[in-house]
């Protein structure tokens, strides 16, 4: 119980994940399914900001003079996040440009009403 | 010199990227179709070169930059990622060369450059997930090659495309969450992107972390099964496949299954390594669901009415026996699955092409209409036959090269029963692709009111596929050699 209050970035990390895996994959609304996969995301991107912070260190741009190295944290996980966050930008952008499309052929964004209307 | 070669690999990442923005710039069809195919003979061309170098020297390390490796990226080039490479540009190449005489007739004149445009990046990140030796550079490749392969489905414009297409990418984005994560569970272990210090990180800080390493390693396993189609995730494929148009579903099938799986390959040896490996479930794992994989695959495609819905449920099932390569765990188990990797390319890429070509020249779709089919498209039904006869794996063909020795490596593994899983499922593939071509050919009431020849192609628009199919036999003939190249750059 302890080891989870003390890591609580990480478990709410991990929680934000779930959440966002189950919308994406039980709603069969299709916008759900995009806000679901950007709370998946998100999380992920919370996780990795988590381990690339630590307390008193301060990112490394150079203000007044440099410090010891020991001042600064490792900038890559944040700087991965800014790929992280491209990457979902422009995967989000297109699924919601296939959503528009999806409605002007079916006139719905319903999954499962999709799937009904192959029988006929 | 050896330094231009060096830069091969890379040159051809960024050739493919380059031009792929030039493309739209054109105006005239004729001038897309003449660029796409210079570049890319030249791209296939530097290739080749590579390869024999690599043949005649080893393998590298190729600092992308100059930054050396745990700061900059890294590329890893060796016998396999080289030779996967060619293979690659080589189909890719044929597609484009084949899509010259038939993709108008799929899609819509104004989209050619578009097509062009998102092939050359999906190519670009394809061979990107192959060389890379840093995960997140592979991961990003990735998610690239996932949205270009959603455009080339979406480039067509029907109902069942776009339908398709978002099926694909929601299943898709699921994968690379879960491979995300599993970059972030061995990031928080050991600190470091570049395959190489992850492994020596892992190695050392082993110790009472089992249960995160396992989790990593699941997270990776499911990520890249779900864009690699492996059994129980492989719901998007055959939706995504059938509904492309020919060239689309060529490259799809061929290549871009396949990538994700030399990650997976690349994850499993080169960042966890075999002690750790051995040492998990997750190889069993990969076995059972790559058997599931070959007998459901081929059950599905037995059922399909739709001709190119049937092909893209084999490639379901041949998945699978790349999986059962992996699964085995052993060294020649592993040469097999990336041998049928390259044999799987090259015959998948013949039997959608040549199923397309079916699809145009008559307007049918499914099975039972392409009875006698063989009097009227003779060429291309013998093709249609020689890549049919190497996915049930009959001798010199490769299929059966990989069957044989995938036996063997179970064996060799101490698992006998799974020889009886190879079987029936070689009897499965035999159930489903004999009834075409023996329809397509013989019986008296199918060739009724049938001319000979009379949709035949002319032969210039079918030197493609012959070429494929020859390479096809080719790579059957020359296995040995094939199977000893990737034999000494395999990770094992």
């Amino acid at each position: 119980m302890q080891i989870l209050l003390n890591n609580y970035m990480i478990v709410g990390a991990i929680f934000l994940f779930g959440i966002g895996f189950m919308i994406l994959l039980l709603h069969n609304n299709l916008i759900k399914k995009i806000i679901g996969m950007n709370i998946m995301d998100t999380s992920i991107f919370l996780l990795f900001v988590n381990l690339g912070y630590i307390k008193g260190k301060e990112a490394p741009i150079i203000i007044d003079g440099v410090m010891h190295a020991s001042g600064y944290v490792n900038p890559i996980p944040t700087g991965l996040m800014l790929t992280g966050i491209v990457v979902a930008v422009s995967v989000t952008a297109f699924m919601l440009a296939l959503t528009i499309k999806l409605y002007e052929k079916y006139g719905t964004i319903e999954l499962d009403e999709i799937q009904n209307l192959r029988g006929d | 010199m050896q330094n231009l070669i060096k830069l091969i690999p890379l040159a051809s990442i960024m050739i493919l990227m380059l031009f792929a923005f030039v493309i739209p710039l054109l105006k005239k069809k004729k001038h897309v179709y003449k660029l796409t195919l210079v570049i890319m003979s030249l791209v296939t061309v530097i290739n080749l070169i590579h390869v024999v170098y690599i043949a005649l020297n080893g393998g590298y390390l190729f600092d992308v930059g100059h930054f050396p490796a745990p700061f900059g990226i890294v590329l890893r080039i060796g016998e396999v990622e080289s030779g996967i490479g060619l293979l690659f540009c080589f189909i890719n190449l044929m597609v484009l060369w084949y899509s010259y005489f038939s993709l108008e007739k799929e899609i819509k004149s104004n989209r050619i450059g578009f097509f062009h445009t998102l092939d050359f990046l999906l190519l670009a990140s394809l061979l990107g997930i192959v060389f890379t030796y840093d995960i997140f550079n592979g991961f990003v490749f990735l998610e690239v090659s996932t949205l270009a392969a959603c455009g080339i489905i979406v480039v067509k414009d029907k109902k069942a495309n776009i339908k398709a297409a978002i099926k694909y990418l929601i299943l898709s984005s699921l994968g690379s969450g879960l491979v995300l994560m599993g970059i972030a569970f061995v990031y928080s272990i050991s600190g470091h992107l570049s395959m190489s210090y992850i492994h020596e990180a892992l190695i050392q800080n082993a110790e009472g972390k089992h249960n995160l390493i396992l989790i990593s390693m699941i997270l990776f396993t499911v990520g890249l099964g779900i864009k690699g189609a492996m059994f129980p995730l492989h719901i998007w494929l055959p939706d995504a496949h059938s509904s492309a148009p020919s060239p689309s579903s060529a490259i799809l099938s061929a290549l871009v299954i396949k990538a994700p799986i030399i990650f997976l390959i690349k994850v499993y040896y080169l960042v966890y390594g075999t002690t750790i490996l051995s040492g998990t479930v997750v190889l069993d794992l990969v076995l059972f669901l790559g058997v599931l994989g070959m007998i459901f695959g081929s059950l599905f495609a037995r059922s399909q009415k739709e001709l190119k819905r049937m092909i893209a449920y084999s490639s379901v099932a041949q998945m699978g026996y790349i999986f059962f390569g992996i699964g085995l765990g052993n060294k020649l188990g592993l040469i097999m699955a990336i041998y049928h990797i390259i044999a799987h390319a090259v015959t998948k890429a013949c039997l959608f092409l040549s199923a397309g070509s079916f699809i145009e020249q008559t307007g049918y779709k499914t099975i039972d209409e392409f009875k006698g089919i063989g009097k009227e498209m003779p060429v291309t039904l013998g093709i249609f036959t020689i890549s049919s006869l190497s996915m049930i794996g009959i001798p010199i063909f490769p299929g059966f090269i990989s069957k044989w020795n995938l036996a063997m490596a179970s064996i060799e593994s101490g698992k006998i029963l799974l020889l009886f899983v190879l079987i029936a499922s070689s009897l499965l593939n035999a159930v489903y692709y004999f009834p075409i071509i023996i329809n397509g050919y013989f019986g008296e009431d199918n060739l009724v009111g049938k001319v000979f020849n009379s949709k035949i192609r002319p032969v210039r628009t079918l030197l493609p596929l012959i070429i494929l199919s020859v390479v096809m036999v080719l790579a059957g003939l020359f296995s040995g050699f094939i199977i000893e190249f990737i034999g000494r750059g395999i990770y094992i």
